[in-house]
């Protein structure tokens, strides 16, 4: 920018120069400098020079070959030039009903950001120079799972790079701590409530815990914090309350068939439809002939299916299936 | 020019099986003699008799069992084409014979069997339960039927505390309707079925032991303020008698309950007392009585049911399976019951709607002829019959 200023310096100075020396080279012909001054000024539409404009050539993508090295066309970060990247983009609002305008003088494509700098073969070349920088990655850890078992717990905390008056950035205090529930020591009980009190914070696909931690305001001592959270997290999910006991068939987490009505309507059907079958016996022992009747393969596919039912969702197929169990069930 | 093909290969050849493509498959019992038949007709009018051979095929219901069976049962659009093509065509498909051979084989000495049909809106559901209740009022049964569950339980104008249970509401029109309806459907069981108790209606009015259901009725029917004590009284003697075993005097005779829109018996409401608290499902008598109805605690019958989506309240448009309609509470009560999916029309079921709204000159615009327009008809409504049947009526 400071060489294009000094430029149009120089130019407009040259162009002080050309026309004083026009005037100086020629006293004699007042007349004809002041008449070429003239003429020069009176040129329509041109810049005031007296070089003739150039011509643009062929666009710089028409010479790019497949193989050449991109990341010399664009080595850093900068706007799109449409000359220089030969990709046929269209982007913005259909011009009349029509497509997107094209990529010469498409200011939406400039505003927006773009990673052109950054292509796999820019990434090769970063990580090349870094490796100077960098230690070998230990031989035992040759795979994720072992990553896993050895450094359960991750941290993350991202950095700021700020050209401006301050350097600091207040939003590198963050941090972020993630673990697995199946590498810490929980009991069925610690788990549930581990998952109760945490809420939002735990994936079920993933089963990771996730604590972010930004209200202090340095890194490390929110670090300290997540640690911190995280302990007592811990501990209090193996304490038993007094008032757990009091857990209602609304706060289990999943449907157990066991005790619910489901399990009852079944045997009571069950039940009913033996003694009316087999009227001739009066002395029926209801409960071996629950205990045989739960211990039955088809009332075991049916309570499957319930459960299914009801702690995966419903679906064409779930429904399908307990037609099935149930059809089976009451022997149709 | 292909419909005359048809005819043409129905008189020539006699019971082609149904595993032929949808070409040519013309599936046609009868002589070659009795003149031409559209193929999507039916010979076979008795719905106890209907079997896969006739799928996808159209019977005609005799006008005065329509009027006898359905006075309030069949679904508006169909009551419109009913008076359009003067006629009751109803197609035979693969859940109402499921349903039939299920109710056929069926042991009627165990605990009632409940049957609930599910499926997307517009796919048949309600039009399948009217071909069984057909099948079973052919076959003598007593046939309750509510037609909608869900006029119940909004639009009401009339809720008036009940007199047997002070906490629960009463809806006299709604059930005076209903016993109507019922005395119409029933007419031949109103004298065999006598009651078993006395019930006292009021101080002055009660019902003795042994006096025929018919004297019920009428009492329900004049007196509109106990109506609804009346239905609940008819549907607990309709459930005692039911179950017991055959008997001299009273008959044996097997009863089928068949509810459209049960999913809005555990669902909420939108009446509100006058003090503008809500009224739960719970507290009106007719839903009470209906979900006593519902248990399978007696015998001697079939409970056929129906999920609707379109007049249910407070559920999300697209939800049509089991449970996510029925909720917690209706899917714990109703279990175990069999579902029977209604899905929409097959290729041949297709092509038979519309042979059949050609044939009765329902389809006006020219290109709705055309193989063309066949394509488009399959592609806008994607085999939804009521879908279909909304298209047509525009063209």
């Amino acid at each position: 920018m400071a060489a294009a200023a000094m430029c149009s310096v120089v130019m407009s100075l040259s162009r002080i120069n050309q026309r004083l020396g026009v005037l100086t080279l020629n006293p004699v012909h007042k007349g004809a400098a002041y008449s070429k001054g003239v003429s020069v000024r009176g040129r329509r539409g041109g810049p005031p020079s007296s070089r003739p404009r150039r011509e643009a050539g062929p666009p710089r993508w028409e010479k790019m070959t497949p193989d050449q090295d991109w990341t010399a066309v664009y080595p850093t970060a900068a706007a799109f030039k449409p000359s220089a990247v030969p990709l046929p983009i269209r982007m913005g609002y259909p011009v009349e009903r029509g497509v997107p305008p094209a990529k010469e003088g498409n200011l939406e494509l400039i505003k927006i950001p773009n990673f052109l700098h950054l292509t796999p073969a820019a990434i090769k070349k970063h990580c090349e120079a870094l490796r100077l920088f960098c230690t070998e990655w230990p031989s035992a850890l040759d795979s994720d799972a072992h990553c896993e078992e050895h450094f359960p717990i991750q941290l993350e905390s991202r950095d700021y790079v700020f050209a401006g008056p301050s350097l600091r950035n207040p939003q590198a205090r963050v941090v972020t701590l993630r673990v697995k529930l199946s590498s810490l020591n929980l009991d069925d009980h610690a788990r549930k409530k581990m998952i109760k009190l945490v809420g939002e914070r735990y994936c079920k696909k993933s089963d990771t815990l996730t604590l972010t931690a930004d209200r202090c305001p340095l890194r490390k001592q929110n670090k300290d914090y997540a640690f911190y959270l995280l302990t007592v997290l811990y501990h209090e999910s193996w304490k038993t309350e007094a008032w757990e006991q009091e857990k209602t068939v609304e706060d289990m987490e999943e449907y157990s068939w066991e005790d619910s009505p489901s399990q009852r309507n079944v045997l009571d059907t069950l039940l009913r439809m033996r003694t009316l079958g087999d009227s001739a016996d009066a002395a029926v022992d209801t409960d071996s002939v629950r205990k045989e009747l739960l211990a039955s393969s088809e009332v075991q596919e049916y309570a499957a299916s319930v459960s299914r039912l009801k702690n995966e969702g419903e679906s064409e197929s779930s429904v399908l299936q307990y037609r099935e169990a149930v059809k089976k069930v009451l022997r149709l | 020019m292909i419909m005359a093909l048809y005819r043409l290969t129905g008189r020539l050849c006699r019971a082609v099986s149904q595993t032929r493509s949808l070409g040519t498959a013309a599936v046609e019992a009868e002589p070659p003699a009795s003149g031409t038949r559209a193929i999507f007709r039916t010979v076979q009018q008795d719905p106890a008799h209907h079997s896969e051979q006739d799928l996808g095929q159209y019977y005609t219901l005799p006008p005065d069992h329509v009027c006898s069976v359905f006075p309030h049962g069949l679904p508006r659009h169909f009551q419109l084409q009913m008076k359009t093509f003067n006629e009751t065509c109803v197609m035979v498909r693969e859940p109402a014979l499921e349903l039939i051979s299920h109710l056929k084989k069926a042991d009627y000495s165990k605990p009632a069997l409940r049957y609930l049909l599910y499926g997307v809106t517009g796919t048949g559901k309600t039009m399948t339960l009217c071909h069984a209740l057909h099948y079973c009022s052919t076959q003598g049964w007593v046939v309750v039927h509510i037609p909608d569950a869900h006029l119940w339980v909004k639009n009401c104008k009339e809720l008036i505390p009940s007199s047997y249970n002070s906490s629960r509401l009463d809806q006299p029109i709604l059930a005076s309707q209903w016993l109507k309806n019922f005395g119409i459907t029933n007419k031949h069981f109103l004298s065999k079925i006598k009651t078993t108790k006395t019930y006292m209606w009021t101080k002055r009015e009660s019902t003795e032991e042994g006096q025929p259901l018919g004297e019920l009725l009428e009492k329900g029917l004049t007196r509109i303020k106990s109506s609804s004590d009346v239905m609940g009284a008819l549907l607990r003697e309709l459930r005692l008698q039911c179950s017991k075993p055959q008997d001299e005097g009273s008959g044996a005779f097997r009863l089928v309950v068949a509810v459209d829109g049960v999913n809005a018996l555990w669902g909420r409401t939108t009446l509100r007392r006058e003090n503008k608290n809500k009224v739960e499902p719970e507290e009106l008598t007719v839903v009470q009585n209906l979900r006593k109805m519902l248990k399978n605690d007696w015998c001697g019958g079939a409970i056929i049911t129906s999920l609707s989506q379109s007049g249910s309240l407070f559920t999300p448009r697209l939800a049509y399976l089991p449970h996510e309609l029925l909720g917690k509470e209706g899917f714990d009560s109703l279990d175990p019951f069999i579902p029977v999916p209604v899905p929409g029309y097959s290729e041949k079921e297709f092509e038979s709607c519309y042979q059949y709204y050609i044939d009765r000159k329902w389809l006006q615009h020219s290109q709705s002829h055309t193989e063309e327009g066949k394509k488009e008809l399959i592609f806008l409504s994607n085999r939804n019959p009521a879908v279909f049947e909304k298209l047509c009526a525009a063209l």
